[in-house]
């Protein structure tokens, strides 16, 4: 009452004291978010630790802070806790059940813990109460998942519409679409994607990756190297920096691609330092460049016990294959296959399981089915695919 | 070195630990991509509804006119200024006017892009404007919006631009606009949603600082005879909806054809009837829903009118006293009308009502009826209400005679460009050229 007295006399209003110096709960899951946007945009896994710290202090000020818990599971999503993440986003759709990207959380989360029926339920209900490009976007990697390849398109493309030009959201998903048109074996049109984004907003680390991609894939190598440099300078993610090694390799520079492997050794470190579970993809890294194949084989199935995805699945079948275990490869590449997802490394995982158990009709088969899908599915296993087939 | 330098200060302290660490542990050790992640941001700007003003149009007063704007905060100097209409989504204006809550006529605006290879530095937009009534659809005008504004060089003379782009309809007697404009919004949302923080005073002395000076907004733009609105009440409610069409994952065979069920199914994903509902008085765990729901089924929302939390958050900073209950005073403003001036009947729903037999004034109050002035908010809103200080007034208790009513306010009382004196009267946007941020208010 005294301030009103002040307010009344024509003074200066006053906080009262105290309650007011703390920001609130809102204001840090706020800003919780923008350091997981951040995380995502930029690759920078600091920005993880922050978001946390944030988030944290927001479900210190309100413990059932509906905004911050969607944060964690998310946080704890981009960190590869799919589990922990699920948990949460349960408990926000508990308490905030009108709350539409809890649905869309949900689905990420079981998505890679394999559970794709319970996922695809998540995003259609989310499509179905806030279209846009989050949604759009989810339901765009469902049906690829389902091998409906021109509906991915379709939904990815909505997504882009729904982002309006300029910004990193809608570079975002001309990037994902531009993907989409690369894994079904379209690299002009998957091209004129990356383009759009880079002009929309400049300099976009995945557009100057996936644009690399498709410069190795013409065979431009010099080119590929000066974009996937562009990138790496910006953001090291260890996928681009391993990107950049094979892309020396290919081009006869086997020491500048070493000095690039052994640097994503250490990015992983980071990631790991950060909170980030990074098993599967070190597991298919090494795999993937014939390293610690004993080692990488025993990731290989953690990371599918820990998230059973398809990817997972096909990650572990491959390891397996790699150390032999060729009988075992195959249970787990049909696991991989289940879905009738139509990806070209899944394919030529499982071609190779079948030239190692001895099935040569079957293997060619795979590799043309690869080869046909995606005739530049990897710099350093596409050349393996058509050798066989010759 | 250059990537040298950059991976230096990405990795930072933590890092070089590991890497000296790492050396001994040799080479090819690492990780491939991780999952991918759509942005986790649900906002969705090109459907967003920042704004809706309906007036009687100053310089044709048997005519009236209603705007609504979308994508907030628009910088015209930050990159690419690419800002577009979403061409999958639909934006309406709906009117009731027999006050049943319902819209007897709604005008909505499609918009289509250019295609072809440089379409994306051309940011004029094909459009339709078509209006529903009597369950039947028909589109009334057909045009392009405007380019956005780059400056003098990439869109000379871009007022006359604005110009030729206005469409007329029904015989001359309606128009329409859609294109960039200037954000008319004005207030310290910094301090607002810093606690509504007063930076001078309690507020009604200026000093704030104008967070929308120099951003711009896409705006769709109507106006129409009194004549086709009006009834007997002579008062109609007024809201603004986007809808984009829901998508399903699975598909179907229709002919042998696999085909996607998307295009039939609108969902609302934004709507807009009085200023500042969305932000202050409906909580955030429920705003989706209110989001997606017409305002016929708003009683359902009640209570967070007739106890807002604003004025328990008022009390708790600056122990104002203002009433925190029973807020009939506030639910009547917002969801019925006022009597004697706006009012529809008891059903409860957030329209922007406005009386049509009212003639604008020619010196309007920025307070509108709070300072005596009927022709303005909240019997309808002029793009020169000043909404925000309405709004911490009325929650204040400005209506139920408590003193706080009178006091306080966010010390940004106008636009920072003035308004235009005819249609589409929403300034032109600025350019990224002339690009000027943050005006301090003197």
């Amino acid at each position: 009452m005294i301030a009103a007295t002040a307010l009344l006399a024509g003074g200066t209003l006053r906080r009262e004291d105290g309650a007011s110096a703390a920001p609130s709960s809102r204001q840090l899951a706020r800003l919780g978010f923008r350091e997981l946007d951040a995380a995502r945009r930029t690759g920078e896994p600091s920005h993880y630790t922050r978001s946390e710290q944030a988030l944290r202090r927001a479900l210190d000020a309100n413990t059932n802070d509906a905004e911050a818990l969607i944060g964690l599971a998310s946080l704890a999503n981009s960190r590869h806790h799919f589990r922990e993440g699920l948990a949460l986003a349960r408990r926000v759709q508990g308490l905030s059940p009108d709350t539409a990207l809890v649905y869309g959380v949900i689905g990420d989360s079981l998505i890679e813990l394999g559970r794709y029926d319970e996922a695809f339920r998540n995003f259609e209900r989310f499509g179905a109460v806030k279209p846009g490009l989050s949604a759009y976007s989810r339901i765009s990697y469902a049906r690829e998942l389902l091998g409906y390849t021109d509906g991915a398109i379709a939904a990815m493309q909505l997504a882009v519409d729904s982002a309006g030009d300029g910004g990193e959201p809608s570079a975002w998903a001309r990037t994902q679409l531009g993907k989409l048109y690369f894994s079904q074996g379209r690299p002009v049109e998957a091209a004129r994607q990356y383009r759009l984004a880079l002009a929309s907003y400049p300099e976009y680390v995945h557009a100057l990756d996936a644009l690399a991609h498709v410069e190795a894939a013409r065979g431009r190598f010099a080119r590929a190297i000066h974009l996937e440099r562009r990138a790496v300078q910006q953001t090291p993610l260890p996928q681009f920096v391993g990107a950049l090694g094979d892309l020396y390799r290919s081009s006869g520079r086997p020491a500048a691609a070493r000095a690039q492997y052994r640097l994503v050794g250490v990015l992983d470190r980071l990631f790991v330092a950060n909170g980030v579970a990074t098993d599967l993809e070190l597991s298919l890294f090494n795999v993937d460049h014939g390293v610690r194949l004993r080692e990488s084989l025993e990731r290989a199935r953690r990371a599918q016990i820990e998230r059973p995805s398809i990817e997972a699945d096909d990650v572990l079948a491959w390891a397996l294959a790699r150390n032999g275990q060729c009988g075992q490869g195959l249970r787990f590449s049909t696991r991989a296959l289940r879905l009738g997802t139509r990806d070209a490394p899944k394919f030529f995982h499982r071609g190779m399981i079948e030239r190692c158990l001895g099935h040569e009709l079957e293997a060619k088969r795979w590799f043309r089915r690869a080869l046909r899908t995606n005739p530049n599915f990897s710099l350093v296993w596409a050349p393996v695919a058509r050798e066989a087939l010759s | 070195m250059k990537q040298a330098t950059a991976i230096a200060a990405f990795l930072g302290v933590i890092a070089l630990a590991a890497l000296a660490a790492v050396t001994a542990l040799g080479p090819e050790d690492g990780t491939a991509s991780s999952h991918r992640e759509a942005p986790l941001i649900s906002e969705d700007p090109t459907a967003d509804l920042t704004d809706v003003y309906a007036f009687r149009s100053p310089d044709k007063p048997n005519t009236v006119t209603i705007l609504a704007n979308v994508i907030p905060g628009e910088d015209p100097a930050a990159g690419p200024n690419y800002y577009t209409f979403s061409p999958n989504a639909r934006y309406n204006l709906k009117i009731d006017t027999d006050g049943d809550v319902q819209p007897n006529l709604i005008y909505r605006f499609q918009f289509g892009r250019k295609t072809g290879q440089f379409f994306l530095g051309d940011t004029a937009q094909p459009y339709t404007v078509s209006r529903v009534q009597r369950g039947r659809t028909s589109v009334v005008a057909k045009g392009t919006t405007p380019p956005n504004n780059i400056g003098p060089r990439s869109t000379p003379n871009y007022r006359s631009l604005v110009t030729k782009s206005i469409l007329s309809f029904d015989g001359g007697r309606s128009q329409a606009f859609a294109g960039q404009r200037d954000d008319p919004f004005f207030g310290d949302i910094g301090a607002i949603f810093d606690l509504v923080a007063i930076r001078k005073g309690t507020g009604n002395m200026g000093g704030g600082k104008d967070f929308f000076a120099n951003y711009a907004v896409h705006g769709i733009a109507l106006q129409v005879p009194i004549s086709q609105l009006d009834d007997s009440d002579h008062t109609v409610g007024v809201w603004a909806t986007t809808e984009r069409p829901q998508m399903k994952i699975r598909s179907y065979r229709k002919n042998g054809i696999r085909r996607f069920q998307h295009e039939r199914e609108w969902v609302q994903v934004s709507r807009l009837g009085n200023p500042l509902i969305n932000e202050v008085i409906i909580p955030t765990k429920l705003k989706d829903r209110w989001n997606r729901l017409s305002p016929a089924t708003d009683a359902q929302f009640v209570q967070y009118y007739r106890q807002p939390i604003l004025a328990a958050v008022i009390n708790q900073l600056y122990g104002l006293g203002v009433p925190e209950q029973n807020r009939d005073d506030l639910v009547a403003v917002l969801l019925t009308g006022v009597p004697g001036l706006n009012n529809t009947g008891s059903k409860l729903a957030d329209m922007l009502r406005i009386n049509l037999s009212i003639a604008p004034t020619t010196m309007p109050n920025r307070l509108g009826v709070f300072g005596g002035d009927l022709a303005g908010f909240p019997n309808g809103r002029r793009l020169g209400d000043d909404v925000v200080d309405i709004a911490e007034r009325a929650v204040a208790g400005k209506l139920k005679g408590h003193p706080a009513g009178d006091l306080l306010g966010d010390g940004v009382d106008g636009n920072d460009v003035p308004n235009l004196n005819v249609f589409p009267y929403e300034n032109i946007p600025p350019s990224g050229f002339d690009n000027a941020k943050g005006q301090q208010k003197p």
